[in-house]
């Protein structure tokens, strides 16, 4: 009865309305007009026929929340309206974009689950605004983003950073301690008697591109000749599998201890020899800069020592003893998880 | 509900690379250093645009160049799935191998729109272009154009736009007619070129250049043309041709709506036995701007009057007076304006502007029709080339003469 009374008296203020629930539960209504500007309640209106009452209210996605909800009626609302200018709509984006940060995102996100695709190109342009010419700390200070990438891997090679003297710094680091363990190195393998390495990188190359049967048949599954440390990879993988199911044993501890030293010692050379394959293959020489050898820490390089020594004792004798001083593909398995990263980082490659 | 201090990272991909492809490509690429989440967000970045911008300036040529070959390819490594457009623009690059490179990769991925504007110095375009058959659009600048023998044209394409390309001209021909799709035609910088465009989608002209022929011969869905044509000094070739060339160019484009032309443009349409009358009427014409028109030729002002009362919906007309004749003009003896042409209305026209008005008898007459014609004209705007006051001054009075049909007309003069 009060309702009928209600539409006598007022007859003029009767205006459709279509009701919206949150993912908060709670329910709200809002004109029509307003609503039906965005395509997703449109969609629900139309097709299913819901958000004519309270009880069957539209039930929203879960990234709009009250607060985001307002907003972008306030945007739908000024925006329906079929008489504005393309000046005044411009002028009126520029002023509703004027928020925080924070509030730009949930509003795209929010934006984007109505499906209001004006507002989510509007507020990406604001967003892209924001993230352009900065420095990466500068943008993750703004958008809070964890800084959780490694020095190595930051050193992405399309970012020209070659004129930044932190990266120039860094590399000067990584050289310094590459050349401070080739020393402690060379100073250890003294007392054996092979010497290092000299043999070209030709020779090098051949090897480890099959002189070896054995090296080669148990890498068969891994693609060989895509990269070079792919390749590498496979090799040592596979050889740890060799060694392990033909469970040889090295001959002597001593032995091992050589292999170890050699193996340390190669470390450099290796670094090297990477180095100049980076250079054969890919004309992108930041990556030399990047990849090779993050060996910097004297405990972390006690550790890999140790690793080498229980690899070398699963290690096939034979085979090492074979080829002497040959590169030790093991030193690429330290890293265990056959990516294409070849040297641990400061994580010591768990991830 | 978990939240996270960081509310970017995790909106959708489809936001991300909204934002990416707003900024330069640089930009896009630095992000993937701002944290795990974000290091390979810009690499499925559908759209490519390369220019100098993306390495760091040096005074040395050769240093930007194997920068920008060393970016530009490092990109491409890292980049995962399909590229949908790739722009390069750059006055740098002399080694043809690395874009030779690129458009094999670029072929093998989808690539929808390319664009390549190349200093000096002809690119012989690789034949692995003309396998991408999914191609909508193509821009070439200063490139050496020669498809194989068993190209027949890009099926989807919609744009192609060719500045200074050294190609033969069957071959545009054969190119635009293998093109069923094609919509926006831009040709510039050609010498000599005879061309016969058949081209039944195509909606929007723009040609720039030297052409000796232009027959628009199936043309029907023309919207706009823009032309500027430059002439070779021996015009005999075409006093041989007996087709009207208005006829011939403008004769098939019933759904045109804007006309401009610059140089030479209304002397070229000029050229040719006058059939009399028109065969057409323009309904959807409302600009026309010609420039460079000489009025002392009298068949290129019957070109401009002919055009002018073919569209009733006409609401601009731009012109500009030619003060260099080019060629030697004999004496009119006839005047054109007292034919029937007062019988005609140009019941649209609203806006004229007409520039470098020297007084010749032609102008005078033709502003003294369109004012004696135009019941809805608001605005003519005229501008005087002349130096003397006293000559600026006389034409000004005889305009003033003139009478108006349009009670709201007004006669505007500019000082330069």
């Amino acid at each position: 009865m009060s309702e009928g009374e209600m539409a006598i008296i007022k007859p003029e203020m009767m205006k459709s309305y279509i009701w919206l629930e949150t993912a908060d539960g709670s329910i709200q209504q809002v004109e029509q007009e307003v609503a039906m500007f965005c395509p997703m309640i449109c969609q629900e209106v139309i097709q299913k026929g819901v958000g004519s009452s309270k009880n069957y209210a539209i039930s929203l996605p879960q990234r709009v929340n009250p607060a985001m909800l307002s907003l972008i009626f306030d945007y739908c609302r000024f925006h329906q309206v079929p008489g504005r200018s393309n000046k005044e709509r411009k002028i009126y984006d520029e002023k509703f974009i004027r928020m925080d940060t924070k509030r730009l995102c949930e509003l795209t996100s929010a934006a984007d689950s109505l499906q209001l695709k004006p507002l989510v190109d509007l507020t990406s342009r604001a967003l892209a605004r924001i993230i352009e010419g900065k420095t990466p700390e500068e943008i993750r200070e703004i958008f809070h983003l964890p800084d959780d990438l490694t020095e190595e891997e930051k050193l992405e090679p399309l970012k020209n950073t070659m004129d930044d003297p932190r990266i120039r710094l860094l590399n000067r680091l990584y050289a310094k301690k590459r050349k401070e363990l080739k020393e402690r190195e060379k100073l250890k393998s003294i007392e054996v008697e092979e010497h290092v390495d000299e043999r070209s990188v030709d020779d090098l190359l051949s090897f480890i591109n099959g002189r070896d049967p054995k090296v080669v048949k148990t890498s068969k599954s891994k693609k060989k000749n895509k990269k070079r440390k792919e390749h590498k990879n496979g090799t040592s993988n596979g050889t740890c599998e060799a060694s392990e199911k033909d469970s040889h044993n090295l001959h002597s501890k001593s032995q091992s201890a050589e292999i170890i030293d050699k193996t340390a010692s190669s470390l450099g050379d290796v670094s090297n020899l990477l180095s100049m394959e980076d250079d054969i293959f890919t004309p992108k020489t930041e990556f030399e800069d990047g990849y090779i050898d993050d060996e910097i820490d004297p405990a972390l390089k006690e550790m890999l020592d140790r690793e080498v020594e229980d690899f070398a004792r699963r290690l096939n004798s034979s085979w090492v003893l074979s080829i002497g001083q040959e590169r030790q593909p093991v030193h690429f398995s330290i890293n265990g998880n056959g990516t294409t990263r070849r040297l641990t980082g400061p994580a010591a490659g768990h991830k | 509900m978990g939240e996270s201090p960081d509310f970017i990272s995790d909106l959708p991909q489809s936001i991300i690379e909204n934002i990416l492809t707003r900024l330069s490509i640089r930009d896009a690429i630095r992000t993937s250093v701002l944290s795990s989440k974000w290091r390979y967000k810009w690499s499925t970045l559908t759209d490519l645009v390369f220019d100098e911008k993306c390495v760091s300036p040096a005074n040395d040529r050769c240093v930007v160049e194997t920068n920008l070959v060393r970016f530009i390819t490092g990109v491409l490594l890292l980049h995962q799935g399909p590229i949908h457009k790739f722009q390069l623009s750059t006055s740098f690059l002399q080694c043809r191998p690395h874009i030779d490179q690129w458009l094999l990769f670029l072929s093998r991925n989808g690539i929808k729109e390319l664009v390549l504007k190349l200093k000096e110095g002809e690119f012989r375009v690789p034949s692995c272009l003309f396998n991408c058959l999914k191609l909508t659009r193509l821009e070439l600048c200063h490139c050496e154009f020669d498809p194989p023998q068993y190209f027949k044209g890009f099926s989807s394409l919609k744009s192609l736009n060719l500045h200074q390309i050294l190609v033969a001209p069957e071959v545009i021909e054969s190119l635009i007619s293998g093109c069923p799709l094609l919509e926006f035609l831009s040709l510039s910088y050609f010498d000599s070129l005879v061309l016969s465009i058949s081209a039944p989608n195509l909606m929007y002209l723009y040609l720039d250049g030297e052409f000796k022929d232009i027959f628009l011969e199936n043309t029907p869905k023309l919207v706009a043309i823009s032309v500027s044509m430059y002439m070779h000094e021996d015009v005999t070739d075409f006093e041989q041709s007996s087709d009207y060339n208005l006829v011939k160019f403008l004769g098939g484009v019933p759904l045109l709506e804007k006309l401009v032309g610059y140089i030479y443009f209304t002397k070229y349409l000029s050229i040719g036995d006058d059939p009399g009358r028109l065969p057409i009427t323009y309904i959807h014409l409302q600009t026309i701007e010609l420039y460079q028109l000489c009025f002392e030729d009298a068949d290129e002002v019957l070109v401009l009057l002919r055009l002018v009362t073919h569209s009733p919906n006409l609401k601009e007309l731009k012109v500009s007076s030619s003060p260099v004749q080019l060629f030697p003009l004999e004496e009119e003896g006839f005047d054109l304006f007292e034919r029937d042409y007062f019988e005609y209305k140009l019941p649209s026209l609203e806006t004229m502007k007409i520039t470098d008005v020297s007084g010749i008898k032609n102008e005078l007459e033709f502003l003294r029709f369109l004012l004696g014609t135009s019941p809805v004209l608001e605005t003519v705007i005229v501008s005087s080339s002349l130096m003397e006051k006293e000559a600026k001054m006389d034409m000004v009075i005889e305009l003033l003469r003139y009478p108006r049909v349009s009670p709201r007309a007004q006669l505007l003069f500019l000082q330069d």
